[in-house]
């Protein structure tokens, strides 16, 4: 591990305890748009920068301006302590999955390592070798997302637009502005 | 927008105790840097949003950040101001528009013969390509009319049953 990745690593398991113990929703929100940007930075050491910038646009940037419009809106409870009480029982659930999942660490393979199923697998060996002469597109995460498999992000975009619908519903409103 | 009763500076996202938060405070130092800043960011949207087939990104990336323009925009010069610019029927002609786009891609591919959204059977120079750089465009603007509704649609809130609007 690199000194950058601990420090990012350090950084993201942090700002992610802040937003869950801190009371003031303010707090928790900007702690929120840390621990997103935290884990863009964290795709784009793992080579998938189509998914940090998903995460730092959406993550960090819109999300927290929806929910900074939402607190706006509404009332806060006036305190003055610092962190929220917590649940121990809720706690404990909390760690008990946390180390049922972490049992499942040492079967992962080693990042970046060749030998694993995804790399090693015949279709992710047909869309690199075949990507850029069948569609003409470089990225190859565009050739796939629009390209093979075209109508699966049709429905992704159709359900974008029914979210946009559903809201509407939601708030009893017939426009959007 | 900017009525001034009360001082400005206290009441922004503050404890609202007695009186209800205004979202919009006018600050000259917010809008002169979103004045400068909001062009790059159009800037970077529609470069990767269109630039998505050959480089990182894509429409869905790209719409996002192309409509958090007009955030920056609604924060800086008032939400209301904004919302009238940006008219609620352009937003609807947009998003549906990006559907319509995308799922016309497809539909004209089967008018030519082949399967739903098969680039290569129309008859366009590189038509998968382009195929693929039109869906993008489509994407972009279903996200980024969605992510300026949302917005606005947070901002104006819940209609009270009694049809006062829940307006600020």
């Amino acid at each position: 591990m690199t000194p950058v990745e601990a420090v990012l690593l350090v950084f993201v398991l942090a700002t992610a305890v802040a937003t869950a113990v801190l009371r003031d929703v303010l707090a928790v929100i900007i702690a929120f748009a840390a621990y997103s940007l935290g884990i863009a930075v964290v795709w784009l050491l793992l080579r998938a920068p189509d998914v940090g910038l998903t995460e730092a646009a959406v993550g960090a940037g819109v999300t927290t301006l929806l929910f900074l419009l939402t607190i706006a809106k509404t009332v806060r409870p006036p305190s003055d302590e610092l962190f929220v009480d917590v649940n121990l029982p809720a706690l404990g659930v909390s760690g008990l999955l946390v180390a049922a999942l972490a049992t499942t660490l040492t079967a992962l393979p080693e990042i970046g390592s060749s030998s694993t199923p995804v790399a090693t697998s015949r279709v992710t060996n047909y869309y690199l070798d075949n990507a850029y002469a069948e569609t003409g597109v470089e990225n190859a995460v565009t050739a796939v997302l629009a390209g093979y498999r075209g109508f699966d992000t049709l429905g992704e975009a159709v359900v974008v637009f029914a979210a946009l619908i559903g809201l509407l519903v939601v708030l009893d409103r017939e426009v959007l502005a | 927008m900017s009525d001034s009763t009360g001082t400005a500076a206290d009441d922004r996202l503050e404890v609202g105790a007695e009186r209800p938060p205004r979202p919009y405070v006018e600050s000259p130092i917010i809008m002169a840097t979103v004045r400068i800043v909001a062009p790059f960011v159009f800037s970077l949207g529609a470069f990767v949003m269109f630039h998505g087939a050959d480089s990182a990104g894509g429409g869905f990336q790209g719409g996002v950040i192309v409509g958090t323009v007009v955030l920056l925009i609604a924060i800086a010069f008032g939400i209301g101001p904004t919302r009238e610019w940006i008219s609620s029927s352009l937003l609807t002609l947009l998003v549906v528009f990006g559907v319509l786009l995308f799922a016309g891609i497809g539909l004209t591919a089967l008018v030519f013969g082949g399967a739903f959204l098969q680039y290569e059977v129309i008859p366009v120079y590189e038509a998968t390509k382009y195929g693929i750089e039109l869906v993008e465009v489509g994407i972009g603007i279903i996200v980024s009319g969605t992510v300026v509704g949302l917005f606005f649609a947070l901002a104006a809130g819940y209609r009270d049953p009694d049809g006062t609007e829940g307006e600020r």
